[in-house]
């Protein structure tokens, strides 16, 4: 069957009542959630990840759909009317968008966030139904020499070829690295690390790791910095409707941002920020009005926040079809699938295909809710924005140690006559870890992204090289694992050769604070 | 929206009966895995038949359940509300990971399912039979690369049990260990390892369209709907399946036993759990009692062995 | 991050300096919790021992250029962090993992939630552990009842639920 036809499928399963109920929920929670400040959609989506546990695959996973992209509206609510974005892929819509705001102009900037988003979900929704399947067909010839150059490749550019620096970058990598090697070895059942807890056989939980390093890590750090205490919330005045010039300024910088954004999500290098900045790049120069960037260029907020979309639909490409998670929001979507043993590869495609195309059709769905519910409801998702700190904060902690406790809050370690949960130990721990990392200007992705690629590069080298018993050459020989090596060193020594050259401030704008 | 989320959530809550607590299943794996399944089939079952009012079903996940089993056999100590799910994978595991608590530590009620595990080549490979694997085998057997789920788990122990039942050295198969036999599968049918090794199920669809060729099923009798040998048939002698089974917590007396059992039993036969076995393509393979002991006595036995001649187990 | 008074001065970051000590000793950790490990003799290609070392290898590259980055005040400057706050968070979180099982989520994470506040200007506790505490029991029935999530239930949710502790 064609694309179309696999689609049209799609369509009728997320069309049934209950899905729609479904993608209906995962918007509405995605957004909620995504709207209040210092929520970032990795956060949005780990946080709301045991709501759908007790759901059926197909019932969860659309909902998810629905929360990945609702959680990306949300964000940008925030940058625009608080100015402090909730992921480093939303500050560039913040910069232009707060300027925006601040000139009573709050009303066009929301709207071509939103109108901009619903075209580049659209687009690259599409993109990744027609790209994902000759990926497959591609991938299906992937042996486990490929996947470990693709890994590596992964390794590099997340950690080290952007950011201001690529020793915090790798530390962060390699900190995630060592947290991944705790657990049981699959190929001979070994235990490594665990220090005599049973806890640690399984290895570190995905979900403990993001929820503790973005809900604990964050909420440590706001309330630590005296600074960062009142920030002010802009009401929305004057007309919401944009103008004719407005439509004019915006739509080829929808259409720019996201044929920007999406193959930069697609392709294993980098996430949302680098194509949000890629595309306010562009804008800048493209515009008739250079004196407005800074000032609250509406092309500003419009070509951004389509990219930031796009790259968000591109992510799933290499999720899907390859199993390889390139942000931290993609990895907590990995552990989504696998809580219903269902492994996100090639074979998901022709195995569970009806649960595929109904996740890409209820992504087009959500996308239509997203634009119905977004622009009316703007008042109502304001007001969540004014919900005072002390009790946003201490409301993310209670969702952060439920989610914990409800996957797996087991009160296994007793501390005298008290039994109490080791995961909950853990999160604090890792909440600890993920406030020094932001202390100390560490990037958070490449430990979240370094604990789940890790293990699976280890497996997949062991793997090559247990196939070709012992025979190193295995690893550069196929012209695909060839390719991926000089990508990733093009990908290392690019930015190196940039900061020689004194190029560096651009490649620090895109520092990785989060996801 | 949010208030049309939780009239729903509430009226969901509301609708679930309160009873008094009647048994507590702890599944040993996340939600969604075979184990939790099992677990909560039983709990539809045991409520739906009225054998029990109220069952809780909770997940203990990780390490091939010894994790949930040792917290079981720690804290429900002669509780005969207190049932755990388990399998073939636990005794396996327990032995990998020198697990302080073993299946002594509970009081095992019942096998309930089973699974024969299944033995593939590509379509396009020369291997047509079982001969031809064992001929390949005895001629190095370095070079004949399985896929399966992970390492100690039961498509391993039967890769090792056919090498030793044909005379090669266990120690020199190449298993290649995947988190499960579906990862397994792209490996195998992108022709990257040799053959693949895992429960029939996972390789069912490709089976039927052809791309893989089933060489024998690993139980001792056939399994309907494949059109393979049985391992023993085709001259190796090796016959497992990978089982589920239920246990009851340490310590409790023999009437508390045979209450359980009984109950077990009742839920076995009902047809809430018949139905529940057939949409989810499960074979009931129930055995109880002394039976079910001695068989469990001997997988144990079995596993050690093995275990000790692939070398995972010293 | 606000550029903080400092950054001008050229003294060695005392905190990096720490940071790298601790790259070190996880490198040290690792090296030798893999040093103890048997090697099953299937394993003799790479076997598990291998990514360990070289993860434990990086780390230690790692640590000695964050020292020579300390020396050279690479790091980003800092701002200066209020401690008081971060203690009544972690304080909440002990607090919570150490009543969860006796006293059930609703009344722990109660506590939490009341500390947290705290740590962001809002008291007295007095007030807030009970606003906390029905706020987590709202919470826990919905997705204890609701969603079936298996949330530790102490004597307040068995008293609303079943009328008896």
């Amino acid at each position: 069957m064609d694309t179309w036809g696999l689609l049209a499928q799609g369509l009728i399963a997320a069309l049934q009542v209950h899905n729609l109920i479904y993608a209906l929920i995962g918007v509405t929670l995605g957004t909620a959630v995504g709207v209040l400040p210092g929520i970032g959609p990795a956060l949005t989506v780990a946080l709301l990840l045991p709501v759908t546990y007790k759901l059926d695959p197909a019932g969860s996973l659309i909902m998810f759909a629905g929360i990945y992209y609702g959680g990306m509206y949300g964000g940008s609510t925030t940058s625009i009317l608080l100015n402090t974005p909730g992921e480093s892929a939303s500050i560039v819509t913040a910069l232009e968008g707060n300027k925006m705001a601040r000139k009573g102009r709050g009303g066009p900037a929301l709207a071509t966030a939103a109108i901009g988003s619903f075209v580049a979900g659209l687009i690259a929704t599409l993109g990744l139904a027609f790209v994902a399947p000759t990926v497959v067909k591609f991938a299906l010839s992937f042996g486990p020499a490929d996947y470990f150059a693709l890994m590596v490749l992964a390794f590099i550019t997340v950690s080290a070829a952007f950011g201001d620096s690529a020793l915090r970058g790798l530390t962060a990598l390699f900190i995630g690295l060592g947290l991944g090697l705790i657990g049981i070895d699959l190929q001979t059942g070994q235990t490594r690390l665990a220090f005599g807890v049973m806890d640690l056989l399984d290895g570190i939980e995905v979900t403990t790791m993001a929820v503790a390093l973005f809900a604990i890590g964050e909420t440590l750090k706001t309330a630590s910095d005296r600074d960062q205490v009142n920030a002010e919330v802009i009401a929305v005045k004057g007309s919401v409707w944009m103008t004719i010039e407005d439509w004019k300024r915006s739509w080829a910088a929808w259409l720019r941002g996201t044929f920007i954004g999406f193959p930069i999500g697609a392709m294993p290098a980098g996430g949302a920020d680098v194509a949000s900045f890629l595309s306010y790049s562009a804008e800048k120069s493209f515009t008739k009005k250079p004196e407005e960037f800074g000032n609250g260029a509406i092309e500003g907020v419009a070509g951004p926040e389509a990219a930031n979309n796009a790259s968000a639909a591109g992510t799933l490409v290499p999720l899907l079809t390859l199993g390889l998670p390139t942000t931290a929001t993609a990895a907590i979507m990995l552990a989504g699938f696998q809580q219903f043993g269902l492994q996100p590869g090639p074979l998901l495609f022709t195995n569970n295909a009806s649960l595929v195309w109904a996740l890409i059709a209820s992504l087009l769905v959500a996308n239509f809710m997203l634009l119905v519910l977004n622009l009316p409801l703007i008042g109502l998702w304001v007001k969540l924005l004014t919900i005072p700190k002390p009790w946003l904060y201490a409301g993310i902690l209670t969702f952060a140690t439920l989610g914990t406790l409800g996957a797996n809050g087991a009160m296994s370690m007793g501390v005298g006559p008290v039994r109490i949960s080791f995961e909950l130990v853990l999160l604090l721990a890792f909440g600890v870890l993920g406030y020094l990392l932001r202390r100390f200007g560490y990037p958070i992705a490449p430990v979240v992204v370094g604990l789940i690629l890790g293990p699976m590069a280890e497996q997949q080298l062991r793997r090559a090289l247990a196939i070709s018993q012992g025979d190193l050459n295995i690893l550069v020989s196929s012209p695909i694992a060839i390719a991926l090596y000089v990508v990733a060193f093009i990908a290392l020594a690019l930015p190196l050769y940039l900061r020689l050259r004194g190029k560096g401030a651009m490649l620090g704008q895109l520092a990785t604070d989060e996801d | 929206m949010n208030k049309l989320l939780l009239a729903a959530l509430v009226t969901g809550a509301l609708s679930t009966p309160v009873f008094a607590a009647d048994y507590t299943i702890m599944a040993p794996a996340a939600p969604g895995g075979g184990w939790d399944q099992t677990a909560r089939t039983m709990q539809e079952a045991l409520q739906g038949e009225g054998i029990s009012g109220n069952v809780q079903v909770t997940n203990v996940p990780g390490a091939g359940g010894t994790i949930g089993l040792a917290q079981f056999a720690t804290q429900e100590n002669a509780n005969p509300d207190a049932l755990i799910v388990g399998g073939y994978v636990m005794v396996g595991a327990i032995l990998t990971n020198m697990s302080p608590v073993t299946l002594d530590n509970v009081t095992p009620i019942a096998r309930l399912t089973g699974e024969a595990v299944g033995i593939v080549v590509p379509a396009a490979s020369d291997i047509q039979t079982i001969d031809d694997l064992v001929a390949k085998l005895k001629e190095d057997t370095g070079a004949v690369a399985w896929a399966g789920g992970s390492a100690g788990g039961v498509d391993h122990i039967t890769a090792g049990l056919i090498a030793k039942a044909i005379g090669v050295d266990p120690t020199q198969v190449n298993y290649i260990a995947y988190s499960g036999g579906g990862e397994a599968l792209a490996a195998i049918l992108g022709g990257q390892v040799t053959v693949g090794i895992s429960g029939i199920s996972e390789f069912a669809s490709q089976i039927q369209a052809g791309e893989l060729r089933l060489l024998a099923v690993s139980t001792d009798t056939r399994v309907d709907g494949f059109d393979a040998p049985t391992l023993q048939e085709a001259g190796v002698d090796v016959a497992v399946q990978n089982w589920r089974m239920v246990a009851a917590a340490p310590g409790i007396t023999d009437e508390q036993k045979a209450a359980i059992t009984a109950d077990v039993k009742a839920m076995a036969e009902s047809a809430t759990w018949q139905t529940a076995l057939e949409t989810k393509g499960w074979v009931d393979t129930y055995l109880d009692g002394e039976a079910f002991d001695a068989q469990l006595d001997a997988d144990i036995t079995a596993t050690e062995s093995i275990l000790k001649d692939i070398g995972l187990v010293q | 991050m606000t550029p903080g008074s400092s950054s001008r001065e050229r003294r060695p970051d005392g905190a990096a300096l720490v940071i790298a000590v601790i790259l070190a000793g996880l490198a040290a950790i690792i090296f030798w919790q893999t040093s103890q490990m048997r090697v099953p003799p299937i394993q003799a290609r790479v076997g598990p021992t291998v990514f360990p070392y070289v993860i434990a290898t990086g780390l230690a590259l790692l640590a000695v250029g964050t020292a020579i980055s300390a020396l050279r005040n690479g790091f980003p400057a800092r701002s200066k962090d209020d401690y008081g706050p971060i203690a009544w968070i972690i304080g909440g979180l002990v607090a919570q993992i150490l009543l969860l099982s006796t006293a059930g989520f609703s009344i722990a994470t109660g506590v939490l939630f009341a500390f947290t506040a705290k740590a962001f200007g809002r008291g007295p506790l007095w007030q807030t552990i009970p606003i906390g505490v029905v706020f987590c029991f709202v919470v826990w029935f919905l997705f204890a009842k609701g969603l079936q999530l298996s949330l530790p239930a102490g004597p307040l949710e068995r008293l609303l639920t079943t009328g008896s502790f």
